[in-house]
């Protein structure tokens, strides 16, 4: 057994049953999810409901398709030429790989937060009010008022209040971070995925994100991946094992990290395999 | 020694050198067109020789001494001179005569041991005149209206004369010319309404009244051009010249007047200076071989811009479909590969291409479509600095295409993702994100094309410059931007006064000066260029992972 609390089994309420959830619960649902890269298949029929207002955590061993997967969610796998997509993920019921769909429009409803910090060279009010800049929201007052509450949402508003039209890119690694967090918050999206959010921050700046993430959930849908365990164990509400492209286990985290149910898993957390 | 080149120390002090040899040479060719150009502004003194030849004539030759040459004895055998038969060499100079109605040639060679007597005078004046060139002698008399004054009124005439000058330029080409070129619109006007069949009688008299009202303007103007010309007629000076003629000299052909040998060295930096400002801001005189050379570089500049407006654009949108959007098929390797030989076409067969093309093409078009009234006479179907700043824009179209493909190659795909993960289109995010961020890139295609297109002049040969130019293609005339018109060009200007004007030596400091001219110009242009890179780098600079 890994030395670390899971979180689920500090609050109770926020216990749902995976398998049981009402459509008015579920923020993405994913159906039968295959992904090839070229000839080479990477995820291999995904099927799983992912609540809303929680967060969801992806892990598994490195090259195991939890990037792949999370990607997506919010179709940035279209900007790789040789990728190819066989089944449905539904948002709202509606499957977001339909022909029809507005990809950008998605975008909007489905954040994202990359691994490595990439703020844009401009200045810290002009980052975060990009995407709304984008959907033709130029008037100032909203847009300073979007800048203060969204800055507030990511812990970065006292650091950075004084300094707000100065570039972005002097700002440390994990305030970087937190402004791209703000950046993805101000548009008010339904769903955010973080992408290995904190694996390229120092310890502290991680705690300040991990702290972060718990508040974000009472706004948003959070999917986040993690190549560190304790770190989904103290993060999120459910977790998701991946291995090879495959899903093997689902389930709440409390459940998943004390008593998994596939031998795999078990392996995988227990530090057999990496 | 072996340690010494394991050290990698000799590769340093190789491309130390070659650095080194690379700066050395340019500089030195910027001191020698400098020292050569600069010389023809500082007013030399003007010399007095008294001369006698192997048959003991006498003669005074007066002049400004332009070159120093030692030749071999042998050359001169044919002079039968009493030499010392150990001197190998003779010197000879190279004295700019002047006076070009009396003697035939503006230059002479002195042969030094024909010089008896070297003298400089201080009476010795130059004067710079508006035809005929410099006159070199004394000043004998100034005649005021018809009676002689003393000489001390001479800058004061010389003063008076510029000044109804410039009024008397200033009429001719601001008003009466643009009487002209309004009266040349109506006529153009009226011949299209014919053309069309819309020729009224009452549009036709319409017209006449315009026109006739146009003439009556132009009686008035002409009349106090009469005016003026007789007051600057009035007056004019008798000048002694070397061999003892008189030479009448009217006021109206005298630009300056300059005791040379008098002048002290603040003198001589005063003079220095105002030759060059008039270098600059005069028009041409004597077929290109004296005066200024205002309307060339106003041609150089003007085209440059107009140039760099269409490359820049079409370069980048280029650059941005070959990377952004052009697929990896065999379509794309064409376009690459075009756009890589379009750099290694001759810039001849660009000018070929142009006339072609754009001129005869294009341009006729476009008369016949447009201007069907001026024709037979064509409008664009003709040489002008529009076709001139297309063709040169088609010439450095690859290396504004190569920049800024460079510069949008090397932005970190994270930025693109960023914007795209917010929802951006791929459009919003070249507009908003990757263009900014490669300006510094796009600014150094930009730099690299004004520098090559400035000093292109073969391709202009045929494509829109010429040696003379009655009027600038920026005027204060309706459309004020006059794309079919003509133009001069200072490469071009280079090549005409070096190699097709009447007096080569006479033209020879002036090429070194349109030179230093030209290079100075280029110069000026890329430091813009750079420092609004430079800014551009610090605005979007990124650090680096």
């Amino acid at each position: 057994m890994i030395s670390v609390t899971p979180k689920a089994s500090l609050d109770n309420e926020s216990r749902i049953d995976l398998n049981n959830l009402a459509p008015e619960q579920v923020a993405l649902d994913v159906k039968n999810l295959n992904l090839y890269y070229g000839e080479k298949q990477a995820l291999q029929n995904i099927t799983m409901s992912i609540p809303k207002g929680q967060v969801t955590a992806f892990i598994g061993p490195s090259g195991c398709g939890k990037s792949t997967l999370l990607r997506c969610i919010n179709r940035m796998n279209d900007l790789v030429d040789s990728c190819r997509i066989e089944g449905e993920i539904n948002l709202h019921g509606e499957n977001i790989y339909e022909r029809h769909v507005d990809v950008a429009a998605l975008r909007r409803k489905v954040g994202m937060v990359f691994q490595r910090p990439n703020p844009f060279p401009k200045s810290i009010y002009e980052n975060v009010v990009y995407g709304l800049r984008i959907t033709g929201n130029n008037n100032r007052r909203m847009l300073d008022e979007a800048v203060e509450k969204s800055l507030r949402s990511a812990a970065l508003w006292d650091e950075v209040k004084d300094r707000l039209h100065e570039s972005a890119l002097g700002l440390s690694g994990g305030q970087q971070q937190r402004l791209v967090i703000a950046r993805a918050i101000a548009i008010e999206p339904e769903v955010l995925l973080l992408d290995e959010p904190t694996s390229a921050l120092d310890p502290i700046s991680t705690l300040t994100i991990e702290e972060l993430i718990n508040d974000l959930k009472k706004q948003f849908t959070v999917v986040i991946v993690t190549h560190n365990m304790q770190q989904a164990a103290r993060v999120s509400d459910q977790t998701a094992f991946m291995y090879m492209g495959d899903l093997i286990e689902y389930s709440d985290t409390n459940t998943l990290f004390t008593t998994p149910s596939k031998k795999k898993t078990e392996d995988y957390i227990t530090g057999r395999y990496g | 020694m072996n340690t010494w080149f394991k050290s990698g120390s000799p590769w340093i002090w190789l491309s130390a050198g070659g650095v080194s040899i690379s700066l050395i040479s340019v500089l030195g060719l910027l001191w020698l067109i400098a020292s050569r150009g600069l010389s023809y502004f500082w007013p030399a003194d003007i010399y007095q020789f008294e001369m006698q030849d192997q048959k003991g004539n006498k003669s005074t030759v007066i002049g400004e001494i332009y070159d120093r040459e030692r030749i071999p004895v042998e050359q001169l055998a044919h002079l039968k001179l009493k030499l010392d038969p150990a001197q190998e060499s003779i010197e000879r100079l190279l004295v700019k005569t002047g006076n070009r109605e009396l003697v035939s040639l503006d230059f002479r060679w002195l042969i030094s041991p024909q010089i008896v007597k070297t003298s400089t005078p201080e009476e010795l004046v130059v004067i710079e005149r508006r035809t005929n060139g410099n006159a070199y002698g004394y000043i004998e008399e100034v005649i005021l209206d018809g009676k002689s004054v003393g000489l001390e009124k001479l800058h004061e005439l010389v003063d008076r004369v510029s000044r109804f000058q410039e009024q008397i330029e200033e009429l001719q080409k601001v008003d009466i010319g643009a009487i002209n070129y309004q009266i040349e619109r109506l006529r153009l006007k009226e011949r299209k309404h014919k053309l069309d069949g819309t020729l009224t009688d009452i549009v036709a008299q319409g017209i006449a009244n315009e026109v006739a009202e146009l003439k009556e303007e132009y009686r008035q103007l002409e009349q106090q051009l009469l005016a003026l010309r007789q007051d600057v007629s009035r007056d004019k000076l008798v000048m002694r010249a070397m061999d003892g003629q008189r030479l009448n000299i009217n006021f109206e052909h005298i630009l300056e007047v300059t005791y040379s040998n008098q002048l002290s060295v603040f003198g001589k930096l005063g003079v220095f200076f105002s030759q060059i400002t008039s270098f600059l801001v005069d028009d041409p005189r004597e077929a290109n071989t004296e005066g200024g050379v205002f309307p060339a570089i106003f041609g150089t500049v003007l085209m440059v811009l107009l140039m760099t407006v269409i490359v820049s654009p079409l370069g980048v949108v280029a650059a941005i479909y070959l990377h952004e959007y052009a697929g990896n098929n065999a379509l794309t390797k064409l376009l690459r590969i075009a756009v890589i030989n379009l750099a290694g076409v001759p810039s001849i067969v660009y000018g070929v291409f142009g006339l072609g093309f754009f001129v005869y093409m294009v341009g006729g078009s476009l008369d016949q479509l447009f201007y069907p009234e001026t024709l037979p006479s064509p409008t664009f179907g003709t040489p002008g600095v529009l076709w001139s700043a297309i063709t040169l824009a088609i010439l450095t179209l690859p290396v504004v295409i190569v920049s800024t493909e460079e510069g949008l190659a090397r932005i970190p795909s994270a930025m693109r993702h960023g914007s795209l993960a917010l929802g951006a289109t791929k459009a919003e995010t070249l507009w908003r994100i990757i263009l900014p961020i490669a300006s510094p890139a796009i600014m150094t295609g930009i730099i690299l094309a004004i520098a090559r297109a400035a000093g292109e002049v073969a391709p202009l040969m045929l494509v829109g410059v010429v040696k003379m130019a009655p009027n600038l293609p920026l005027d204060g005339n309706f459309p004020f931007l006059h794309l079919d018109r003509k133009f001069m060009h200072l490469g071009f200007h280079i090549y005409d006064v070096g190699f097709q004007s009447p007096n080569v030596e006479a033209a020879r400091p002036l090429v070194y000066a349109t030179a230093l001219l030209l290079v100075s110009i280029i110069v000026v242009l890329n430091m813009t260029a750079v420092s609004i890179r430079n800014r551009l780098r610090e605005k979007y600079r990124m650090l680096e992972h």
